[in-house]
């Protein structure tokens, strides 16, 4: 494997074990200051057990993000010197801002854990809030600095050279809003039905049934109106792409060739070397009314490009369909669930539980797939039409086994996080206070 | 704006040192601890520690941030030459993170807390050594800049900037640093009876300071390291450093008479004294490759670049400083309501 190979590989790899910690700590505040209003309001003592127990999942997804993100804050320069050399100054305002935002979590999340009994009820509370608040702004952020690797604004390119820098316009680049959007209604909708299913199997297995399930209420609200959500959005970033990044538009539905009034494809296997599809669902005209809203637009196709700057067309396509089917899956259980509050009996019924059990890791799986779409999509730019992702690469040699080292590092966080988790659950079950 | 961009870096950095190190240096008083004070100081670094911890490890991604964004080809240099020693600073910067967080949170407390224990300890000592090594590579004047990876092995490129007796030392000088800050920090919080742990330990901890201290300056004078003869040479860093040196005789005083405020207050200045001294003498060249030094203004963004990150800066400052305060001082206030 050459360094470039190693290098971009040891980025997919720490991005997607950084995503799942972050993500977690992102929104499983907002479930954990949900069950302490419940406690605060109706002195009901599960709701204690279970703001306390969320809130050392809280502290040990927020470490492990933070850590994580550290590591990225400086791989980002390790990797790919040249990139940040001529991107740092100017996507450094959301980096900055980021740091800050981030900076706020940690004081605030210092307030709430350590603030138990000791600071008045309410700014207690509070505290928590502003957990779950600094730490979606952190997101929004780091997905804008993203936003402008796809649609790079707020400079000149002339000769080579980056002028005229605005960072404020890098920041607002074109891509940010639809980008983030995204990203925050997915991370909401993968830790809410993680989080769901974790409880869901606890109410399975008949272990404190009254605590998991009003567990697994809070969090699936949260995952189910973003599931639900999350359509309109996609939809944003459609026809954003669409109109910015054609080439990614062409690889994500596999459209080889150009033409009007352009048909959806579901499924299939690409074949690069034929440019075709096979065995693929065909929607006539949808893929031209999706990203144009006109059935006779005209679509562009692969083949409009040439071959040096086209992604890997089957990643890119399976990851999408991959996305876009676990999304629609969701969207069905979020809205079930909505129908479940009215009809209580599905909640007796076992099948009911084992379903969200079941679902509990496809929240996560849909969104690395959004984000092999969102990287893969953009090679081999690292910088969209700018700076290609060869030309940043760290010079030095050897690279391959930094990435051994991270795989190894990785893998044993994770399953160490995992393993407290399941001791966590262990515990809060075999606790006597409920 | 420059200069408020520079004010931020330098005042990030000196926190960075003085609250992270202190924070090392507690997982390195207890790896050097009998095993029945290392139970001891678990607690107390905990108690001490744990609501700003995280808090004090953000600082050194702030460093990065301005670096990248207010001097590009200044981070550069770092990143490429010294990618291996980042990376191990970084792998310890992780495992000591986890480390500290598993063994507070894991709902039970059994044998595991043995490994987490002993992760949390030789992390804390192993990063601020790789750090130190770092920063002193950065001014030992090892690093060879230049366009052709080809004409040069990978050990003169990559290697040996950092792996030298000089940067060797400086890690060690570091890690005593982190250790005397720790010792001291936990002298004010422990118990009467546990007291006597920390102020041996801070004895020790001083006394390894000025030997690392004294080993750094005639190892580098001997090997007529570029770094030490401006430090020699320069008046104000000489005598910044024999001021730190004097506060000893008041700290062991305040020390001994167990005046918790004063004590703090001289340990952090005699870090922060040996840190600007060490910058002083070598502002604003602050990397010395084989063949010339690079100054940090020579590789400064454009001047909208700076406005905004100074800005950003600022407003960011107005916003987290407070709150730091307010953290700092609600524990610590709670704390003496409680006794």
């Amino acid at each position: 494997m050459d360094n470039l190979d190693a290098a971009r590989l040891q980025m997919a790899f720490t991005l997607i074990f950084h995503i799942i910690f972050a993500c977690i700590g992102m929104v499983m505040p907002f479930f954990m200051v949900v069950a302490h209003k419940k406690w605060l309001n109706t002195k009901n003592p599960i709701y204690l057990t279970l703001t306390k127990s969320w809130q050392k999942g809280v502290a040990i997804f927020f470490v492990t993000g933070a850590v994580s993100g550290t590591a990225l804050s400086f791989e980002l320069g390790l990797l790919w010197p040249e990139f940040m050399k001529h991107a740092g100054p100017i996507i450094g305002m959301p980096f900055s801002l980021e740091g800050a935002a981030f900076f706020v979590e940690a004081l605030a999340l210092g307030f709430y854990l350590y603030g138990w009994n000791k600071l008045p009820e309410k700014f207690h509370w509070f505290t928590g809030v502003i957990v779950g608040i600094s730490g979606v702004a952190s997101g929004i952020l780091v997905v804008s600095a993203n936003g402008w690797m796809n649609a790079p604004s707020g400079f000149d390119y002339i000769n080579g050279e980056f002028l005229n820098i605005d960072p404020v316009k890098a920041l607002f680049n074109p891509a940010w809003f639809t980008q983030a959007l995204h990203m925050t209604l997915a991370a909401f909708t993968a830790t809410g039905f993680a989080v769901a299913g974790i409880h869901a199997f606890q109410v399975y297995k008949k272990r404190q049934a009254e605590l998991h399930k009003k567990a697994f209420k809070i969090a699936i609200t949260f995952g189910a109106i973003a599931a639900v959500l999350q359509p309109l959005s996609g939809d944003l970033s459609a026809k954003d792409i669409a109109e910015r990044q054609p080439v990614k538009l062409a690889a994500m539905e596999a459209h080889y060739h150009t033409e009007k009034g352009a048909p959806l494809y579901i499924g299939g296997i690409v074949d690069n070397e034929k440019q075709e599809i096979s065995y693929k669902i065909e929607i006539p005209k949808a893929l031209s009314f999706l990203a144009f809203g006109d059935f006779n637009a005209e679509v562009k196709g692969l083949n409009d490009f040439p071959e040096d700057v086209r992604p890997n067309v089957a990643i890119v396509h399976y990851a999408f369909q991959i996305m876009v089917g676990i999304g629609t899956l969701l969207l069905v259980v979020g809205i079930l669930f909505f129908i479940s509050l009215k009809k209580k009996t599905w909640w007796q019924n076992n099948r009911f539980w084992l379903l969200f059990t079941i679902l509990a890791p496809m929240g996560f799986i849909a969104l690395e797939a959004g984000w092999i779409v969102t990287e893969v999509g953009r090679q081999p730019w690292i910088i969209h039409n700018i700076m290609k992702t060869k030309d940043a690469v760290t010079p030095m040699p050897g690279m391959i086994y930094s990435f051994y080292m991270y795989v190894i590092l990785y893998t044993v966080l994770t399953i160490a996080v995992t393993w407290l988790m399941v001791r966590q659950i262990k515990f809060l079950n075999n606790s006597k206070s409920v | 704006m420059l200069y408020v961009v520079l004010f931020f870096l330098v005042f990030s950095l000196l926190l960075y040192v003085v609250l992270a190190g202190a924070d090392f240096g507690a997982g390195i008083v207890e790896l050097f601890s009998s095993e029945k004070n290392q139970q001891i100081t678990k607690k107390t670094v905990y108690r001490v520690m744990g609501p700003v911890w995280e808090a004090n490890h953000i600082w050194i991604i702030i460093i990065m941030v301005i670096l990248w964004v207010g001097f590009p080809g200044f981070y550069n240099i770092l990143v490429l030459y010294l990618h291996i020693p980042l990376t191990l600073v970084l792998l310890g910067i992780t495992l000591r993170g986890v480390a500290f967080v598993f063994r507070h949170y894991d709902a039970y407390k059994d044998k595991s807390q043995i490994l987490y224990d002993w992760m949390f300890r030789i992390s804390s000592l192993v990063t601020p050594i790789f750090l130190g090594m770092t920063f002193g590579a950065m001014i030992s004047g090892n690093i060879t800049v230049t366009d052709n990876y080809e004409t040069l092995s990978f050990y003169d490129l990559f290697i040996a900037p950092w792996c030298n007796g000089f940067s060797f030392f400086v890690g060690l000088f570091f890690a005593a640093l982190c250790a005397f800050l720790a010792s001291v920090l936990l002298i004010g919080e422990a118990n009467e009876v546990e007291r006597a742990i920390y102020v041996k330990k801070s004895r020790i901890a001083t006394i390894t300071v000025i030997i690392l201290g004294f080993v750094v300056l005639s190892y580098g004078y001997i090997n007529e390291t570029t770094f030490v003869i401006h430090f020699i040479k320069n008046p104000y860093a000489i005598t910044l450093a024999a001021l730190s040196a004097l506060l000893i005789l008041p700290l062991l005083r305040s020390i001994r008479r167990a005046r918790k405020v004063t004590t703090r207050t001289f340990t952090g200045l005699q870090v922060v004294l040996i840190l600007i001294a060490a910058l002083i003498a070598q502002y604003p060249n602050l990397i010395i490759t084989s063949e010339s030094e690079i100054s940090i203004l020579e590789t400064v963004a454009t001047d909208s670049v700076i406005k905004v990150l100074g800005i950003t800066l600022i407003i960011g400052g107005l916003v987290i400083l407070p709150g730091l305060f307010h953290l700092l001082k609600s524990f610590k206030m709670i704390k003496i309501f409680e006794q």
